[in-house]
């Protein structure tokens, strides 16, 4: 697999530092890391900046993961990459939620580096 | 006829589901296992208290409360890097830690997994505080232990149930 590209958004340093440390146990080699604390910071740095995986939280102040989603779809931004929410949130309504915004993954919070193996892979060899 | 969440109140109360809560965070963000043990816990100097705010169904809170050495073990736990002082790293670390029991604790029982919210983290660091709330419907009040000399509390607080 070639190098990725990934974007990690959580208002959470450490929680960001966990997901790209989670990737990299799961066998990615990540060429960039950016990092956003809130869904708008998150949007310009896709205005300037590509990748090829998205992840997200959705608690988040400002603008939370799901609105994130919206405007990304509304926005035409980043159209073809997959975007996995990483969250506390579990419930089926949820999830249902994210996906109906955008997300192509859903990863609960707490989670093992297998588990964020096993969703995002997949969506990058579809991608 | 639909039952309200008050009416399985005792199911919204169960220790276990904290118990599990506790164990799931531990166990797989930061490699370890916990033990209910009985208080009070050891005092230190300077503590930290991170509360996660519930809200819909149910109004509350989920906090959790240690000292700072039991605090920056867990961040360092968390983070893979030993860390020396109680910095941002640290509270932000134990933030998400209360924001993980959180939402563990809540979605451990489904009427509460998807009709309560949760909030953004607040944490709170110093000396010579508590924590009062005035007449909760109910509260869970755990101790735990890792690694046999770290101990922290957590403590579910609803002041609302519909």
């Amino acid at each position: 697999m070639s190098e990725i590209r990934t974007l990690i958004v959580d208002d959470s340093s450490v929680m960001r530092k966990i997901v790209e440390r989670a990737l990299r146990q799961a066998g990615l080699e990540l060429s960039a890391v950016h990092e956003a604390s809130s869904g708008t910071e998150a949007l310009e740095i896709l205005r300037a900046k590509t990748v090829d995986l998205i992840l997200s939280d959705i608690n988040m102040p400002s603008m939370d993961g799901l609105e994130f989603l919206r405007q990304l779809r509304d926005q035409n931004l980043a159209p073809d990459v997959p975007v996995v929410m990483i969250t506390t949130e579990s419930s089926e309504e949820h999830v249902k939620q994210a996906i109906v915004a955008g997300a192509q993954g859903y990863i609960r919070k707490p989670f093992t580096p297998e588990q964020v193996k096993d969703r995002v892979l997949p969506l990058l060899v579809v991608a | 006829m639909a039952l309200s969440l008050r009416d399985s109140l005792h199911v919204v109360t169960d220790p276990a589901h904290l118990e599990g809560s506790v164990e799931e965070v531990f166990r797989l963000m930061l490699g370890v296992n916990c033990e209910q043990i009985e208080g009070p816990v050891k005092k230190e100097p300077d503590t930290i208290t991170a509360v996660v705010g519930f809200g819909g169904v149910l109004s509350g809170a989920c906090v959790f409360r240690s000292g700072e050495s039991v605090a920056r073990r867990i961040a360092g736990l968390l983070t893979g890097m030993d860390q020396p002082t109680m910095d941002d790293t640290v509270k932000d670390a134990i933030g998400e830690i209360c924001n993980m029991l959180a939402g563990a604790w809540k979605g451990k029982v489904p009427d509460l997994s998807a009709k309560c919210m949760l909030s953004v983290p607040a944490v709170v660091t110093g000396r010579d505080y508590n924590i009062h709330v005035q007449s909760p419907e109910f509260s869970l009040h755990h101790v735990y232990s890792f690694e046999q000399e770290y101990a922290f509390e957590v403590t579910i607080i609803c002041d609302g149930l519909q």
